[in-house]
């Protein structure tokens, strides 16, 4: 029995011997950095150089060490926790991002076969793109009359722009000799679209995927800091900043970017399952 | 077999970014039968690629049609399935799912069991079985190429394209799957155009080649049958007599588009100067001890003795080069065979009348034939012994090679066989050699004789490959060998220089012929620029030297006549001669209007004009009647009952020749 426990002790401290001995000096670094940048942080907060809190308020404060250690609480209303919060703007953005995936990819199938209407709409494009998603909201607000629709608008209209330009140049840049062999063996439009078009611009469809869901994220917390009275970690930095819990701020930034570089990954996986990088 | 594909005076005009246009191809005709392998060859950018995307229909030609039986080519469609240069593989569908692409796209009709046998088969046809699951990103190069091909054998298509199929593969993954591809295109019947550049893959693969000229406007500038019997072997069809003249023809040809292309970027300026039209020539020679004179012109400065500033030898290796120069024009004068300006005048080269006149005859002399040394240890020492060989053995192809159909070792040569009463044409097969390949085509054991001039007879004796059975001197003793020819519009132009060049190669020819000067010239000759060969083998010689002796040692050597009594004025019954034994062997019509002809070719007056100049007036003109060695005697009087009473001769033609009046070079 005794054995028997030792033996599996052993075996699981040579798995993890195993795992550090390769990704050690993966970890080690990036570790290293965060606590250096955290701990220069601290000492100027305590030092009094600047009236932004430390790393440790969001502890020390009690308020904030509530939040942390109770994400899941919900007291009805506006007052939830953060992991609600961040469930409601995520809602968002996947709505708005879905939105804009479906029609980016569609609009950039067309525009990039197409040289017609590229021609026609690309000025177009290149000016809404340029609007910057803060500039969005008003209009939005005004057109859709409710902060629901209008937050996922904002969301659509800035994770469009990318999708649908990658997506358009990935359709140009389908190489001569797939479209020849289309054009050899007679594939019709549907053959063609699903055998050639997709797999062939999949990768810059994926590279624009990417760079959108990034700019979706940042857009659904600069809509919800203007739409007042709205359940979403944007307005929760609103909330906070109005009444001055300075540390809350810190700890929403903190899931914000967490949350960012999740999705980041995600799409990094999705890009990784769907469409291979080896491909040629 | 029926004409399949049709190529039918097409252009190919791309638009330039610039508002211009760029003429890819144009006025290309060309016929394909069923169960054809056609090549295309030529350099980049010549336009074959084009013409294969037209027909494949991925583009369409701006004039002209192509049909594929009957059918007008407007788009592109599998039963003309390309294999592309880069295999244009799906990257993202594994071997066995680009095949099933092409198979299900094309083949909806047939039930899905049927579909994937036709796939599974191709598959085992190119040998990819362990295979068929794999992206083709992890396949090499050779494993890829013979994915497109089965992709493309599998739909079944009527005609196969091919892009440069092998141009990315190493050596010997190309040669084994050119091996394979002959042998399915063996089994399943395919008709291929392939487009390549490499020369021993179009001999090896074709039926025919089609050689393009370079762009813009490429043409079809030559088009080869490759004769050599399927199924074929890579490492035999180099045995097989033919190979190696196909592809020195292939390699003349292209090398030859490579010098068009340099020589139409260099700007073409004429130089005159001292009172000469033009003073800068580029004048062609074939290295042969008869190029002497030529050399020593150049050597001694007598072009510029006589104001010919700048003379530049164009070294050709073989006397089609002298014709593309003299045709294309970029030669202004050139050394000839003498029977090389009738030849061109009556439209021996591609049946164009091309007006060519022949002021001198730059030597005589310096020709025999040789046969292969075993005919000599077999006891065949005459040319009695020799019929008696060829008639014992009709079983086996005898062939003897020459230098061009012009030339007098081709009319020498066909003069003695005929006499001897054997049949050139039928008893033995006649090859177009270059000169310089002579000797390693017979140690080959391609050809069993040859007539050229000197050097080579003297060096197949010395090495020991062959034997002189026969000289000029027993033939015809002191006949033409060499002559000058020029355009006729080009003398028309500059006729001052033409005089002077005559004047040049005249006082040459004397210095030639001067014993005293006999070391120098062979020491000249040897020379890279010239002959670049050992000096032994280069033999001036006279005519006072014995004959060819059997015995040994069993060489012999040249003499040359460079100058002397009735050496270099041109003669009116010899170049008759020449005309009748053209027509005689079907080179060229006998022309009924042969008075006329001759006064345009033979230019006695630019010759009297030269010698007079140059203080020779006490040389001897001959004229009258040729001896033969067989006892026949030509004259002038009457060359149309001369040839219908010759015992062996082709079907010849009696016509009039209408030639262009003469025009100015300029004009041209």
């Amino acid at each position: 029995m005794t054995a028997n426990i030792t033996n599996r002790k052993s075996n699981s401290l040579d798995w993890f011997d195993t795992f550090w001995k390769k990704q050690g000096s993966n970890i080690i670094p990036p570790v290293l950095g965060i606590l250096g940048f955290l701990l220069i942080w601290q000492l100027f907060s305590s030092s009094g150089l600047t009236k932004l809190p430390g790393p440790l308020s969001i502890w020390t404060d009690e308020r904030t060490r509530t939040l942390l250690l109770y994400p899941f609480y919900d007291l009805g209303g506006l007052d939830k926790g953060l992991f609600w919060q961040t469930l409601a703007s995520l809602g968002r953005v996947a709505q708005g991002y879905s939105l804009a995936a479906l029609i980016g990819i569609s609009v950039g199938i067309l525009v990039g076969t197409q040289p017609l209407i590229n021609k026609a709409l690309d000025p177009l494009f290149q000016f809404l793109r340029m609007v910057a998603p803060l500039a969005w909201v008003p209009i939005a607000l005004v057109a859709l009359q409710q902060n629901q629709p209008a937050a996922i608008f904002v969301i659509f209209i800035t994770s469009v722009w990318p999708i649908l330009i990658n997506t358009a140049e990935g359709v140009r840049q389908i190489p001569d000799d797939y479209n020849n062999v289309a054009k050899v063996l007679q594939l019709s439009r549907k053959e063609y679209y699903l055998n050639i078009l997709l797999p062939a611009a999949l990768p810059y469809i994926f590279t624009g995927l990417r760079i959108a869901i990034g700019l979706a994220w940042l857009a659904i917390i600069a809509a919800e800091i203007v739409m007042s009275g709205i359940v979403g970690i944007g307005f929760f930095i609103w909330d906070a900043y109005q009444q001055n819990y300075v540390s809350e701020i810190i700890l929403a930034v903190v899931y914000i970017g967490t949350v960012g570089l999740l999705l980041d990954r995600a799409v990094a996986y999705l890009q990784k399952v769907i469409a291979p990088t080896e491909q040629k | 077999m029926s004409i399949f594909v049709a190529v039918d005076q097409v252009d190919k005009v791309f638009p330039l970014t610039d508002g211009g246009e760029y003429v890819a191809l144009k006025g290309i005709d060309l016929k394909i039968k069923k169960g054809e392998f056609v090549s295309f060859i030529g350099h980049s950018g010549c336009g074959k690629s084009t013409l294969l995307n037209m027909i494949a229909g991925l583009s369409l030609p701006t004039e002209g049609v192509i049909t594929l039986e009957g059918q007008r080519i407007k788009r592109p469609g599998p039963d003309r399935m390309v294999v592309f240069q880069n295999y244009s593989l799906l990257p993202w569908r594994t071997v066995q799912e680009n095949i099933a692409l092409a198979v299900n796209s094309v083949m909806k009709d047939l039930p899905k069991a049927e579909r994937q046998a036709i796939i599974d088969h191709h598959i085992d046809m190119v040998g990819l079985r362990p295979h068929a699951d794999k992206p083709p990103a992890m396949l090499s190069g050779g494993q890829k190429q013979r994915v497109a091909i089965a992709r493309a054998l599998a739909i079944r298509p009527k005609l196969l394209l091919l892009d440069e199929p092998f141009g990315a593969l190493d050596a010997l993954t190309r040669g084994n799957l050119q091996e394979q591809l002959m042998k399915i295109c063996e089994e399943h019947q395919v008709t291929v155009i392939m487009v390549t550049h490499d020369v021993d893959e179009a001999v090896l693969l074709s039926d025919r080649i089609i050689m393009l000229t370079n762009g813009p406007g490429s043409q079809i500038g030559q088009i080869l049958d490759v004769d050599i019997p399927r199924p074929r072997k890579r490492m035999e069809v180099v045995e097989h007599p033919t190979y190696y003249v196909l592809r020195s023809e292939i390699i003349y040809f292209l090398n030859q588009q490579k010098r068009i292309k340099k020589l139409r970027a260099k700007k073409i300026s004429v130089v005159s100067r001292h009172g000469l039209e033009k003073v800068n020539l580029d004048m062609g020679f074939v290295p042969l001890t008869a190029c002497a004179p030529l050399a020593i012109a150049k050597e001694k400065g007598l072009f510029q003795k006589h104001g010919l500033d700048e003379v530049n030898l164009v070294r050709e290796t073989s006397w089609r080069g002298i014709v593309d120069g003299i045709t294309g024009g970029y030669l202004d004068a050139a050394q000839m065979p003498s029977g090389m300006p009738f030849w061109l005048t009556l439209g021996g080269h591609q049946n164009k009348l091309l007006p060519v006149v022949s002021a001198m005859t730059m030597t005589r002399n310096g020709n025999a034939i040789t046969l292969d040394k075993r005919f000599y240890d077999q006891g065949i020492h005459t040319l009695n012994d020799f019929k008696k060989m060829l008639l014992g053995s009709p079983e086996r192809q005898h062939r003897m090679g020459l230098v061009h159909p012009s030339s007098m070792h081709n009319l020498l040569l066909r003069y003695w066989l005929a006499a001897g009463g054997i049949d050139p044409d039928r008893d033995l097969s006649l090859q177009g050699i270059p000169p310089a390949q002579m000797i390693v085509d017979l140690q080959k054991g391609t050809i069993d004789g040859f007539c050229v001039g000197e050097p080579w007879n003297t060096r197949a004796a010395m090495e020991r490959v062959g034997f002189t059975v026969a000289t000029d001197l027993e033939i015809w003793s002191g006949h033409p060998g060499k002559v000058l020819g020029v355009r006729e519009n080009w003398a028309t132009a500059y006729p001052n220089t033409h005089i002077a060049l005559v004047k040049a190669l005249l006082e040459a020819s004397q210095y030639c012929a001067d014993p005293a000067n006999e070391q120098e010239v062979r020491q000249i000759i040897a020379q890279r620029e010239y002959l670049s060969t050992d000096m032994a083998y280069i033999q001036l010689g006279s005519a006072s030297e014995p004959v060819c002796e059997l015995d040994q040692p069993m060489r012999e050597y040249a003499h040359h006549l460079f100058f002397g009594d009735g050496v270099n004025r041109p003669s009116r019954t010899e170049h008759l001669w020449h005309m009748t034994q053209l027509a005689r062997w079907g080179h060229t019509p006998f022309p009924r209007n042969w008075v006329e002809i001759m006064e345009r070719v033979c230019r006695v007056s630019v010759f009297s004009t030269a010698a007079r100049e140059l203080g020779i007036l006490d040389v001897k003109y001959t004229t009258g009647s040729i001896q033969m060695f067989d006892g026949a005697v030509f004259t002038a009087d009457d060359p149309i009952s001369y040839l219908n009473n010759l015992q062996i001769k082709r079907d010849f033609s009696i016509t009039d020749v209408i030639l262009d009046s003469p025009r100015l070079a300029g004009a041209a």
